[in-house]
């Protein structure tokens, strides 16, 4: 099949609202979902699931959050790690304190909307204050966050830095005794985490091409016109924060329950927030699928460089040099790609498609 | 068109930045139906006018009644709610979207789902989407958009954004449209096309329209009103030929020997 809109005929405004308006472009993302649900469990091996694949979908959730908020709407955020920190907080008290019936998506959907209310109330200045300003503000949150959990050690049921997560915890309608399968097997844990977060970048596709999402843009581009035309300028922010805060906080939970597997204050310290601050800007700011991009570069290629200086120079030289040298390469690489594309790689792949479609004429 | 019945009523307008006094005790009344123009030589207080008209500006003194309303110190949210839109002397357009989106932006009053049904992609949120994309098309028809719906509008030549503007204005289906310079930076054939659809919307729609304009061709030719403003104050209030032989008025656009 050729990449073309050519012979696809649209004939309603809902058939030009699609998705995928090009087949094969559905196609593909039918067969990769596929591949990703039948196929992954059974091929990759614990160790693929759970230090790459599993860290990818929770580290891409926070991105996509942190993407909602500053680069659809325009609002900087650096309290990415503290919002996680209360999602996977609340998740664990949830479901720590709750009756038989409590299961990890529903908990996890709890503690984001209570993450997503406390966004709102730090997300309060943004009335007020724009651009860096506002970076520092959001700040608060990051630290308040630690200070808090550290404080109040209820949260962590009184244990001393961190909790191992136990298994009965992924237990879901009874269906591991049922069927007798092992809920808490990094097989399990992927899956789960590929289901919420297909659900939840579904859920952020839909709002960005209808009207909440036109209202983000709109701020993020001129608050000024937006309140002229109408819009409702503080309850957009308002919203942007709310949502935002839950997809972090259901990032953060995952980023424990499924990933870590071990619940502690110090793994949402200030670097977790910059790395996934890098994750968003590299992926492309305002670009949903760009939030998974990001998360794959920025997690991935660090592993790569380090393999692949190993493997090259591994006799040769000492590993702290070969590692350093990888981090610089890695480090290049990324401001290469910034200069050369500041739309980050969503950017460059909407260019390669564009380029797809009129192939192989230039234009 | 017009019915001689004032929807807008300026009563003794004061608006001061610090020491400087950008409007001087203005008022007028622009009736239903009508073209207004508002003119005059620069930092006149032409655009401060329209701010303090919609909402942008609150002023120190004086009332601004919009359609028998109070509405001095409502925000321009509000206002915009009452059935006025606006266009922006440097293009109010939202960059990183396209012409579809921003036009779509301009039916945001009209959506009642809420943000959970629009995520979920169900029953009103998606009726919503095609009944506004069917509004928006038919103005794309009316100003001739068709063939730039998809394109980023920080691509399109100035004229264009312009129009795509006006295009974001008409969809809120305003009762009145606050122009400000819909015509600066164009070539004659482009502003015989701006000056072409603000006659047709103020014919087909029945739209009020207020308008800085700096071209006195266009302005004497479309409009049923002129005011002049000169240093905050206003100078001149009448019909086009009324204004063009008061002596104020020629003094303040040609100068006077002392």
């Amino acid at each position: 099949m050729i990449y073309r809109e050519t012979g696809t005929f649209i004939t309603s405004y809902l058939e030009d609202r699609k998705l995928f308006p090009i087949p094969f472009d559905k196609w593909a993302m039918a067969v990769f979902m596929l591949f990703m649900v039948f196929v992954v469990p059974f091929i990759a091996s614990d160790y693929w699931l759970a230090a790459h694949l599993i860290p990818i979908l929770a580290y891409g959730t926070a991105a996509l959050g942190l993407n909602l908020l500053t680069g659809m709407t325009g609002q900087l955020s650096l309290g990415t790690a503290g919002f996680m920190c209360f999602g996977a907080f609340f998740t664990f008290n949830i479901m720590l304190r709750s009756p038989e019936w409590m299961n990890l998506p529903l908990a996890m959907i709890l503690a984001g909307s209570v993450t997503g209310v406390i966004g709102i109330i730090f997300g309060l200045p943004s009335i007020r204050i724009k651009g860096f300003y506002l970076l520092v503000s959001t700040l608060a949150a990051q630290y308040f966050a630690l200070w808090f959990f550290r404080s109040y050690p209820y949260f962590l049921n009184y244990a001393t830095a961190t909790v191992t997560l136990p298994d009965h915890h992924f237990d879901l309608f009874g269906i591991g005794e049922t069927f007798n399968v092992d809920m808490a097997s990094f097989e399990a844990k992927y899956l789960l985490s590929l289901g919420i977060v297909t659900a939840l970048a579904l859920f952020a596709k839909n709002l960005m091409r209808s009207a909440t999402g036109r209202n983000f843009m709109a701020v993020r581009d001129m608050d000024i016109a937006a309140s002229v035309i109408g819009i409702p300028v503080i309850r957009t922010k308002m919203l942007a924060f709310f949502v935002s805060c839950f997809y972090c906080g259901v990032g953060g939970a995952l980023f424990c329950y499924a990933y870590l597997q071990v619940l502690g204050i110090r793994t949402f310290e200030m670097n977790r927030s910059f790395e996934i601050l890098f994750m968003a800007i590299i992926g492309g700011l305002g670009s949903i699928a760009g939030s998974f991009y990001g998360t794959v570069l920025v997690y991935e290629f660090p592993i790569l460089f380090s393999w692949a200086g190993d493997y090259i120079f591994g006799g040769a030289f000492d590993t702290a040099v070969v590692d350093n040298v990888a981090k610089i390469m890695y480090g290049i690489l990324i401001i290469a790609l910034l200069i050369r594309e500041p739309g980050g790689l969503a950017a460059l792949w909407a260019t390669a498609k564009q380029k797809l479609r009129t192939w192989p004429f230039p234009h | 068109m017009s019915t001689g019945n004032p929807i807008l009523q300026i009563d003794n307008i004061t608006l001061a930045f610090g020491g400087v006094t950008a409007l001087n005790g203005i008022s007028f009344d622009v009736a239903e139906g009508e073209i207004c123009a508002v003119i005059g030589p620069n930092g006149a207080g032409k655009s401060s006018m329209l701010n303090v008209i919609n909402g942008v500006y609150v002023p120190q003194e004086g009332r601004v009644v919009f359609k028998g309303q109070d509405c001095t110190k409502m925000r321009p949210r509000q206002i915009a709610q009452l059935g006025m839109a606006r266009t922006f002397q440097n293009i109010g357009l939202f960059q990183g979207m396209t012409v579809l989106e921003n036009i779509l932006t301009g039916r945001c009053m009209k959506i009642r789902s809420t943000w959970l049904e629009q995520g979920l992609n169900i029953g009103r949120a998606r009726r919503e989407e095609v009944e506004n994309r069917r509004a928006v098309e038919e103005v794309i028809e009316f100003l001739h958009l068709q063939g730039i719906r998809k394109t980023p509008v920080g691509k399109l030549p100035y004229g264009l954004q312009k129009r795509v503007e006006l295009a974001r204005a008409l969809v809120a289906e305003p009762i009145m449209l606050l122009q400000d310079e819909p015509m600066t930076g164009m070539n004659l054939e482009e502003k015989k096309d701006m000056s072409c659809y603000a006659l047709e919307i103020n014919r087909e729609y029945g739209t009020t329209i207020v308008l800085i304009e700096h071209d006195m061709s266009v302005v004497m030719d479309i409009s049923d009103h002129v005011v002049v403003l000169d240093y905050g104050a206003k100078i001149g209030d009448g019909t086009p030929d009324e204004v063009k032989n008061n002596q104020d008025v020629i003094d303040a656009y040609l100068g006077v020997t002392h």
